[in-house]
């Protein structure tokens, strides 16, 4: 039991924390969001840095780290409320490294390591709000290869992506396919998000598809976990710059001839968003740590996890504009954006209420971090 | 990282459980697992095995006879007592005024007095509140006056938890005014049998006897029984909560009666009920985040490299989730904790229950535990605090 980060861990860091406070300001990202909200030049330096290939082996071209070096890279990212969505990098290439076959690895690892091929998860759709069981899309064989057919919703940088892993029905059973967005009935309507940043609904008519596996509610599954393990450090960032932000307001900002931090009524709710800070971070190391976990154990703590970021992120996302008084909810003050981001990551990979839900539904007669 | 605890501590923690699953007597698990009320002879009886085997004092170095174990050691002994159903260490001998003794006492008090609290011969009581002083306690003002070789101690002291069973108490008491009100308290320590001290019942809202006043009515006490130097007393209370800060949140608890959450919740009906059973969810959340909370302060103890100021944050939390656990109890028997009968909460009781027998101490339980977000530093105290780590 060990909660300290490894030299390399801390280098990592400060790797990410150079890069963001140097290459992703405030006016380098707003002027991101203008442009539509994602910059494939960003995306490619996080790339060169090694970041999308963090959970692509070595011999693939990627780093071949952990979780916790995941959860290091998403945290930063996070502080600097990043808007290229380096997490669907690190679910497409877990997944493809942990389920697809060698010829499929081969094909898509490297590039996706390079950042050479931007490749997202694209599960939602219309009918299955956060359910990884529903799904409307089906796959059907086509000589050697398949082709996918449907429609998936609020797809992470969607219209910029270069291919989509997509869940589909094949024989009735959950299978995972990559799709390549520039292939044979493809289409995608993009739009900007409440973040900044951007998705959009991606229809598949016959479109050529190749198959990652047959297990596909199991990889899916596993695919969300690694994505909800990402979202959560991600958030613990945001969380941070909230915090930081708050209190730094609270000491300058004056009225009634004193600084607000001077007033017991808000210096108790500060008390009680550091412990949602804390609590957040520690179901967030929590999370990380069992993401390598057997299925039935890792979607528990996932559930577990999610939820407790979910209240942290709303408590201290609310709070934190209310303390601010009326720059809270300007456009130019970055509070403001740490909010919007807050609260768009409570509603990525299943909200507080899925997981509440989740978290009873698994519940067993012992409960802990070790049960 | 690795949430992962040693081989080494995980074969620590199988030996504890081994022992413990030995040692401890049924009659007394029963009780804690059910909240029946436990005597003084339960709470002896427990402290002496453990005396016997040297954990009593689990947290003391070896060089006083303890056994010299590391933060993690500690949690896990605390652990497997808590889940095995042993009833709380009673913290005042062997928690509370044993570092203190240990830290600032002389080579003969350590002598005279830690070998009756290792052992669990002894109980010690703790006079820290007063009428006047609660949260405020640096505003004490129960009085000692030194008179030769001896201190006139008059005043009194409250919420004296089972100073009914009390053989010695360690005081906080006023032996000058001058200066701010910290600086003039000292740490006393006084034979309950000495002419003088009287010990009143406070009943409590669950009709328990739990705490005391305290009276001392001009009380002799052998100027030898005074801990360290006159008038700093203050700064040696202030070691005392400082040194545990784990056990504070209780987390080992809360995991054994969040099992009994559930246990009653499914033979009440209501586990597959959709709102109840989610708030079941929420606390078991709760747990699991606190918990990791208190394995990152025992981590940051171990490593060394920095330490985790959240003392106040793990207060904050344990207390809270044990006044939940006792609440959704009693809401999962709903009309069954109505019924108030005090004989029901004794073990071996051979009346008729009215619904479960687990029923009757529940709200008397839920009545009891408003305790835990008012004492030790009110959690409107522990919010003061963190809020001055936090914004200075």
């Amino acid at each position: 039991m060990d909660f300290e980060f490894s030299d390399e861990q801390e280098q990592l860091r400060d790797a990410v924390r150079k890069w963001v406070d140097k290459g992703y300001d405030f006016e380098r990202r707003r002027a991101i969001v203008k442009a539509g909200g994602f910059d494939r030049s960003v995306y490619t330096q996080l790339a060169d840095l090694g970041l999308a290939g963090l959970y692509i082996t070595e011999a693939d071209g990627g780093m071949g780290m952990g979780p916790v070096e995941g959860m290091v890279v998403m945290e930063e990212l996070g502080r600097g409320i990043v808007m290229e969505p380096l997490s669907h990098a690190l679910i497409c290439g877990g997944v493809i490294g942990g389920y697809a076959p060698a010829a499929v690895k081969s094909a898509w690892l490297p590039k996706i390591a390079s950042g050479e091929a931007l490749v997202v998860l694209a599960h939602q759709e219309r009918k299955s709000r956060y359910a990884l069981d529903v799904c409307e899309t089906k796959a059907a064989a086509a000589g050697e290869g398949w082709t996918v057919t449907g429609a998936k919703s609020i797809v992470s940088a969607g219209d910029q992506a270069d291919a989509f892993l997509v869940p589909a029905v094949a024989n009735g059973k959950l299978a995972l396919f990559v799709v390549e967005r520039a292939a044979g009935g493809v289409a995608t309507r993009g739009y900007p998000t409440q973040d900044g940043s951007r998705a959009a609904e991606v229809t598949f008519k016959s479109a050529p598809a190749t198959l990652v596996t047959n297990d596909g509610l199991a990889a899916l599954e596993h695919a969300v976990d690694i994505g909800i393990a990402a979202t959560c450090a991600e958030a613990v960032g945001v969380l941070d710059k909230t915090m930081q932000v708050t209190v730094d307001y609270l000491n300058t900002r004056k009225q009634f001839g004193v600084a607000l931090a001077t007033f017991q009524a808000l210096r108790h709710r500060v008390a009680d968003m550091k412990m949602q800070l804390e609590l957040a971070r520690s179901m967030s190391y929590y999370a990380s740590l069992k993401l390598n976990a057997p299925a039935e154990e890792r979607r528990r703590a996932m559930s577990r996890a999610k939820y407790q970021l979910g209240v942290s992120m709303r408590y201290i996302g609310q709070q934190s504009v209310q303390m601010h008084g009326g720059i809270g909810v300007t456009d130019e003050y970055i509070g403001a954006h740490y909010f919007k981001k807050l609260t768009q990551l409570e509603l990525t990979f299943g909200d507080t209420m899925h997981h509440l839900g989740e978290v009873s539904a698994r519940m067993q007669d012992t409960a802990g971090v070790f049960a | 990282m690795d949430l992962a605890f040693t081989p080494e501590e995980q074969k620590f923690r199988e030996d504890i459980r081994a022992w413990v699953r030995e040692n401890l007597p049924k009659d007394i698990s029963g009780k804690v697992f059910n909240s029946l009320h436990l005597t003084r002879d339960d709470h002896q009886r427990w402290a002496r095995i453990l005396g016997k085997k040297g954990w009593l004092g689990y947290g003391w170095p070896k060089q006083f006879g303890g056994p010299g174990w590391t933060a993690v050691q500690k949690h896990l002994f605390e652990e497997e007592c808590a889940l095995a159903g042993a009833p709380r260490v009673i913290p005042f001998g062997p928690v509370m005024v044993a570092p203190v003794i240990m830290a600032f006492g002389s080579p003969e008090q350590q002598q005279r007095f830690l070998p009756g609290i290792a052992s669990g011969e002894v109980w010690w009581s703790q006079g820290y509140s007063e009428p006047g002083s609660g949260s405020d306690l640096a505003s004490l003002k129960c009085r000692a006056e030194r008179k030769g070789d001896k201190y006139i101690v008059n005043g009194q002291k409250t919420w004296t938890t089972l100073a009914q069973y009390g053989e010695w108490i360690f005081c906080l008491v006023r032996t000058s005014n001058e200066g701010k009100p910290q600086t003039g308290i000292s740490f006393l320590l006084v034979d309950m049998k000495s002419p003088g001290v009287t010990v009143r019942p406070i009943i409590m809202l669950d009709g328990g006897h739990e705490v005391n006043e305290v009276f001392f009515d001009n009380v002799e006490v052998p100027a030898e029984n005074l801990v360290g130097e006159e008038n700093k007393g203050w700064t040696y209370a202030k070691h005392l909560l400082s040194h545990e800060r784990t056990n504070i949140a209780d987390v080992n608890r809360a995991k054994r009666e969040l099992e009994r959450v559930k246990r009653i919740a499914k033979s009440e009906g209501v586990y597959t009920d959709t709102r109840f059973r989610d708030e079941i969810a929420k606390l078991e959340v709760d747990v699991v985040a606190l918990e990791m909370l208190v394995l990152r302060v025992l981590s940051a103890e171990k490593s060394g490299k920095n330490s985790l100021d959240i003392a106040g944050l793990l207060k904050i939390k344990g207390s809270e989730i044990q006044q939940r656990y006792t609440e959704l109890m009693m809401l999962a028997v709903g009309p069954y904790a109505v019924p108030f009968i005090k004989e029901a909460m004794e073990a071996g009781w051979q009346g008729e229950y009215v619904g479960a027998a687990y029923a009757a101490p529940l709200a008397p339980t839920y009545f009891n535990y408003r305790k835990t977000t008012i004492y030790g530093g009110s959690n409107e105290v522990q919010r003061t605090i963190v809020a001055q780590t936090v914004l200075g």
